[in-house]
């Protein structure tokens, strides 16, 4: 029987684009509506497939260095399909308004996090040194971030050398541990960070002069205050 | 040194930056993804920057100011080459005029931040790391989608093809050329040309696109000259929409 519906839908169309051959319209509507191609088909006969994974990139963390003897600091995080093109990708999406003179990236799989404190509580109190092996393989080097306040960022502390991520927190805990009680510590294997190259440095030259992207600079709240008094005084435009 | 000679090459390096700035700002809110959109719009807003100091050299040279010299000309007094008016269409399209004229751009520079007209030397030299990252943005969207499945090599491959001649073009030589060479203000289209032939061909040979037989690719000259396609009048109708109707308007 088919749906009759739909046939009304192809007439309008072969209408609608003045189609005359039948064989331009296609089977089914191939609509423009992602909604409409995540619908199961049901009721067809079929193979036994493993599930799809989503047809989604990845996520990288972003890390910027405000200035020169600043530390760098967790500024957000991008989708990418690789760790370059995060990189170029989060050049601009979080280093296009407020000055800076450095950024990375680090695919976000590659940052190992402590448990959350709660209260006056340290972080490093809460890991597990019992557990951890030491010395068992060739050290590298990893970098060490502290959340010092719940909604505020990660920023870097210093670096330590580690032949795991769990040897890493344990030296960090004896060389940059705070007085302060730190909240959450992440570490990084540095060599899965894609740096910034020194001759790269000059990406953020002109950006002190891009004031313009500011919403403070071009006060759009002041200049609509402006047209609505002066629509009041003059209601021509009503 | 002859200022004519100095405001016919800064004319139309202002006008190539100016007309492609406006036609990538017209991927606003359409970017295949939401970073992308944001870095592409951003370097949209570099051009027009860009474009911005050169015509204010100009203002600098006598002529008129920035605002007036964009809005007001009509398209045959613009000197930008044709590849910069051509619509957008596809993103592949975009992406591979990106690559081709921000190559060029970015080695037209290089190579003025050494003139012998130090404004302009100055100007090349400030706004390096901008063309750094628009070459890398380039560079590494161009390496991505040029080896990775059939349907973006192939559309890349075309849009290539498509591009190339418009891009060569853009090469143009000027009524001025031997002048600006021998007085040290620009080194010459001829030596940019060279340079950026090899620049290309070391970047697609990362990829699997392939560049075809240079000698038979016929450059779409005109631009310079004045001689556009029906796409630039129609881009400067919508640009100069709101000049037209409101000259002092503020935003």
């Amino acid at each position: 029987m088919g749906a009759p519906s739909f046939e009304i839908t192809q007439d309008k169309l072969r209408y609608s684009f003045g189609l005359i051959n039948r064989m331009t319209i296609p089977p089914a509507l191939n609509s423009l509506d992602p909604r409409v191609h995540r619908l199961p088909i049901t009721g067809e006969p079929g193979p036994l497939v493993p599930l799809a994974p989503l047809d989604q990139f990845g996520t990288f963390e972003v890390f910027v260095q405000p200035k020169d003897g600043k530390p760098f600091q967790h500024e957000g995080i991008v989708h990418a399909p690789n760790l370059k093109m995060a990189y170029v990708l989060a050049k601009e999406t979080f280093t296009r308004r407020f000055t800076c003179i450095s950024m990375y990236v680090v695919e976000t799989r590659n940052v190992m996090v402590s448990p959350m404190s709660e209260g006056d509580m340290n972080a490093y109190d809460l890991i597990d040194e019992e557990s951890v092996s030491y010395n068992v393989g060739e050290k590298t080097r990893y970098e060490i971030y502290h959340l010092m306040k719940r909604g505020k960022q990660q920023v870097h502390v210093g670096s330590v050398e580690a032949s795991h991520p769990q040897e890493a927190f344990v030296e960090a805990k004896q060389m940059l541990n705070s007085e302060k009680a730190v909240h959450n510590i992440w570490a990084i294997r540095t060599r899965d960070i894609q740096f910034t190259s020194p001759e790269e440095k000059d990406l953020w030259l002109t950006l002190p002069e891009k004031k313009f992207r500011d919403a403070m600079e071009y006060r759009g709240g002041e200049k609509l205050k402006q047209f609505l008094e002066d629509r009041k005084r003059h209601p021509r435009y009503e | 040194m002859s200022e004519i000679a100095l405001k016919e090459l800064l004319y139309k390096m202002a006008d190539d930056q100016l007309i492609l700035g406006h036609r990538n700002s017209e991927w606003t809110g359409m970017g295949p993804l939401l970073e992308e959109d944001i870095a592409f719009s951003s370097m949209a807003q570099d051009k027009v920057g860009q474009s911005l100091a050169l015509y204010t050299l100009l203002l600098q040279l006598g002529e008129h100011e920035p605002d007036t010299v964009a809005f007001t000309r009509d398209a045959q007094q613009f000197h930008n080459c044709i590849l910069v008016e051509l619509p957008n269409g596809e993103y592949d399209f975009s992406l591979i005029r990106h690559f081709l004229f921000d190559t060029a751009e970015a080695l037209r520079f290089q190579m003025l931040a050494n003139s012998s007209y130090e404004p302009l030397a100055q100007l090349a030299r400030k706004i390096r790391g901008e063309l750094r990252y628009h070459t890398l943005h380039a560079n590494i969207w161009i390496n991505q989608l040029g080896s990775a499945t059939e349907e973006s090599t192939g559309r890349l491959q075309r849009s290539l093809e498509f591009a190339l001649p418009y891009a060569l073009g853009a090469f143009e030589e000027s009524a001025y050329e031997t002048e600006l060479i021998s007085s040290g203000i620009f080194i010459g289209e001829k030596m940019l040309k060279d340079q950026w032939v090899t620049q290309i061909e070391t970047i697609l040979q990362t990829t699997n696109l392939r560049i075809p037989d240079w000698k038979l690719i016929q450059p779409v000259f005109g631009g310079r000259a004045g001689h556009h396609s029906i796409h630039l009048s129609l881009l400067l109708e919508e640009m100069s929409e709101v000049f037209r109707i409101d000259p002092g308007a503020e935003w």
